[in-house]
């Protein structure tokens, strides 16, 4: 088991190689990102600040000039109250999987309240949303919730859509979380569609899906923005949620992602019991490489066992109509990604010297096109 | 443990969820052997006094329940309607009541002119009276939710421990040695009934 | 002295809540028992739960997503929607609701509600009066979500209700339902003055101005909320909340 010297990454994450000093490639990819966007240096928020103003200045005349995901959470609140602090006149965004707790809905509405920002829900069917989750779960794949995710970006898609807004703001930080491995975390529309169809029970009505044409018509035709301000400035998340608590009376819970109980029971739960994978390591690593913590400390974190909360386990297979027996199997079972299904990975491997010019374009994240149209995922 | 008694009149499922959400554990029973050997016993009621006072009356149920509150002396809840039930007689029927603690339960009375509904019917605040192992630890603005007619008249204050104002003050919760009844229903109560069942367990 | 009830009111439609406006247009608003459990942590005083589309479609109650809301509530809980007979009553109660409403099986037996209240008590059950305004600006009660003129006053039909045993009155607005408006105070009045039970106000709440004025204008016992807690504001994005405590009792004390 090698452990890369600097960060905490082991050979446990998918794609990873180490070079001579024992450096990860995943490290090198920060690094890269970093030396791009000049994050953290005046270059870099004298970037964002042009960014800032050019969605000031297409935006005008219009009743928001962007779109802000928001899921009670630290990044996405944080995002939220730069973008009013910038100037901007944001429209908040939840895609609601029913599956939030109740410090979710009450930091949004907090943060949200003293802001006077408006707020755009889609929520989902709730047993459509269960039937989606249950057939990832029985896919045997690790992304129990990448449904969410894709869910999200095609619900943020849809308001800046309906506003004719053309920017949307992600509270993503890659130094902060690093950039999850792609063998762990990987959605597209065909993913999903195809997982569904093998092993769910009911049609898809209220799921908003993002398949290949309405991915192309959004960033082609209706040339909406992705931006991730948080890559181009320092972000610490400690001195965030204090502001947040302090500011706003909002409330830690205690883990990333930890509120929304699908997200948690994936995190902590799923991916350690049956992948071996604690996704800890995300934030744990990228805070090591970045020198908040010591590696030592990062690791020594590391070793303690994730927060779990307590009947958790018994709530997901209710909701889900699933028996001990069946949530065993699964458990125990192979483990497959996204390679066992079809999804459209071919096809972004083709189109990758159109992604980079988008990606360039900031009509695709970078993030996207490193570790979607690579044959080696990184 | 506790053991919560079913005689067909009263909602235990919901005891039992606010139990296990403290964390602890509970069984339902009629069975006079399994109510035998039961440690901590709560006592469910919502209806009429006298229905309720013959279902006990069968079946064993008194026997049983006189020997463990009144020989064995084991820690006894009554909620609401089983609150009323330990009480000597209520002017809702004419069956005599359990008699274990020395009090009747009567109807609201207000005069003429008063515009307040019977049932009293909501969130009500309570305000401790004699101290008791039960009312520990209670917030400042402690409340539970009420539903009844007819409420509980202790014949000395030294039984009365909680009292509630609704038009006048009444004893909304009743002692007498290892005997309590409440006239609320904690597990209707969020927290605040959580922290009253909290106490009842560690008695 | 006792709490002004406020109390959020959930319509279930199949397995899901939703909310209507004027009892028409469905909105998603989630899963049951997740909401639920999100009010639960809110510590709200109360739930009501109606199965909107029970009577219409002539179905039994879903007993096994009450399990799960009763499961997941440690305040009351009151169910209403295609209850017909004294044995569905029982089932729900013992599910660990606390109280029933019935709104359209009383048109066809009136009888219904003092059986039930001989059984299980007259404070365990609500009557729910639905009332639209007709061309001419009177008010008229109707039954089957809405669908089926009754033609009884709403004061009148309240006080039959109230002497075969009714213990509360869920009386809602149609007109004013999910438009944030207000509530119709002239028709709570109307309805509260005529009765001795309490009567909870439903239909048109906006803000928590909105809540006192059914209190005080309207001589409400009790108030019923949906939209207010459900969205974030009116005409936005679906956001279970529940008004601050503090706020609340500056209006109903």
């Amino acid at each position: 088991m090698k452990i890369c010297s600097r960060c905490i990454y082991d050979s446990n994450v998918p794609a990873i190689t180490f070079d001579e000093n024992g450096v990860c490639n995943y490290c090198k990819m920060i690094d890269d990102l970093k030396e791009q966007y000049k994050t953290g240096t005046s270059e870099g928020e004298k970037n964002l600040q042009e960014i800032v103003e050019q969605i000031k200045k297409e935006g005008k005349g219009k009743k928001y000039d962007c779109v802000v995901g928001v899921s009670g959470g630290t990044d996405s609140s944080f995002m939220i109250i730069k973008a009013v602090e910038w100037g901007l006149r944001p429209l908040a965004v939840h895609y609601d999987n029913t599956w939030n707790t109740a410090i979710a809905t009450e930091n949004i509405r907090k943060v949200l309240g003293k802001l006077n920002v408006d707020l755009y829900t889609h929520v989902v069917d709730n047993k459509e949303s269960d039937d989606i989750f249950r057939s990832f779960f029985l896919a045997n794949v690790p992304e129990l919730d990448a449904a969410t995710d894709l869910a999200l970006a095609e619900t943020l898609y849809r308001a800046a859509g309906k506003h004719d807004v053309k920017y949307i703001l992600e509270g993503h930080s890659f130094i902060t979380e690093g950039v999850a491995p792609l063998g762990n975390v990987y959605f597209d529309g065909a993913y999903i569609k195809n997982i569904h169809k093998q092993f769910g029970t009911m049609k898809i009505k209220t799921y908003p899906l993002m398949d290949f044409w309405s991915f192309m018509k959004w960033i082609l035709v209706k040339k909406i923005k992705k931006i991730r301000p948080l890559w181009y400035i320092t972000y610490s998340k400690q001195d965030a949620r204090k502001w947040l608590e302090k500011d706003f009376g909002w409330h830690y819970y205690g883990g990333h992602h930890l509120e929304n109980r699908m997200t948690a029971f994936n995190h902590s739960v799923y991916f350690p019991q049956k992948f071996g994978i604690d996704l800890r390591n995300l934030s744990l690593a990228a805070s090591a490489r970045a020198g908040f913590i010591t590696r030592e400390e990062a690791l020594e974190e590391y070793k303690k066992p994730p927060y779990i909360e307590p009947e958790l386990v018994d709530y997901f297979k209710k909701r889900l109509g699933l028996s001990d027996e069946t949530y065993e199997k699964v458990m125990k079972g192979p483990r497959k990604t996204y390679k066992d299904y079809k999804t459209y990975k071919k096809r972004f491997e083709l189109l990758r010297p159109m992604f980079f010019v988008l990606a360039k374009a900031n009509l695709v994240p970078m993030s996207f096109y490193i570790k979607y149209t690579s044959k080696n995922e990184i | 443990m506790i053991t919560i008694i079913d005689y067909g009149m009263g909602n235990t499922g919901s005891i039992v969820n606010m139990l296990k959400k403290i964390g602890v554990k509970s069984l339902i029973t009629s069975n006079p052997e399994e109510i035998a050997k039961a440690r901590k016993i709560i006592l469910p009621g919502v209806g009429h006094f006298d229905r309720a006072m013959e279902k006990i009356n069968q079946n064993s149920l008194r026997e049983i329940l006189d020997q463990k509150a009144l020989q064995e002396k084991v820690p006894f809840l009554g909620i609401c309607l089983g609150m009323q039930l330990l009480t000597k007689s209520s002017e809702e029927g004419k069956c005599p009541g359990l008699g274990w603690i020395p009090a009747k339960t009567v109807r609201f009375h207000f005069p003429q002119e008063s515009t307040l509904k019977i049932p009293h019917m909501g969130w009500n605040l309570v305000q401790r009276s004699t101290p008791s192992p039960l009312t520990e630890n209670f917030e400042t603005e402690h409340r539970f939710y009420f539903v009844h007619s007819y409420h509980a008249q202790v014949e000395d204050e030294k039984y009365s421990i909680l009292k509630t104002e609704y038009g006048y003050f009444f004893d909304s919760a009743i002692q007498k040695d290892n005997i309590f009844g409440v006239q609320f229903h904690p597990e209707k109560s969020h927290r605040f009934g959580m922290r009253l069942l909290e106490n009842f367990a560690r008695l | 002295m006792l709490k002004t009830r406020v109390i959020p009111c959930l319509l279930l439609r199949d397995e899901s809540l939703v909310k209507t406006v004027q009892f028409r247009k469905f909105g998603y608003i989630g899963d049951p028992a997740n909401t639920c459990r999100i009010f639960n942590e809110l510590e709200v005083d109360e739930l009501a739960f109606l199965d909107i589309t029970a009577s219409k479609e002539n179905r039994e109650p879903n007993y096994k997503i009450l399990r799960e809301i009763a499961n997941e509530c440690f305040m009351p809980l009151s169910y209403g929607g295609g209850i017909r007979s004294i044995q569905m009553a029982e089932i729900i109660f013992n599910i660990g609701f606390e109280k029933i409403i019935l709104n359209s099986y009383p048109f066809e037996k009136p009888n219904i509600i003092s059986e039930l209240a001989q059984a299980f008590g007259s404070q365990s059950i609500i009557i729910a009066i639905d009332v639209k305004k007709n061309f001419f600006g009177k008010y008229e009660t109707f039954g089957l979500s809405g669908t089926v003129n009754k033609k009884k006053k709403p004061a009148a039909w309240a006080r039959e209700v109230q002497d075969l045993g009714a213990g509360e009155i869920l009386l809602t607005s149609i007109d004013h339902e999910g438009t944030w408006k207000g509530f119709d105070l002239d028709l709570i009045k109307q309805v509260a003055d005529s009765v001795s039970i309490p009567v909870i106000a439903h239909g048109g709440a906006g803000n928590i101005e909105d809540i006192g004025k059914a209190c005080s204008k309207g001589h409400a016992s009790a108030v019923a909320v949906g939209s207010m807690v459900v969205y974030q504001k009116q005409g936005m994005g679906v956001l279970v909340n529940f008004p601050d405590k503090n706020n609340l009792s500056k209006v109903i004390g």
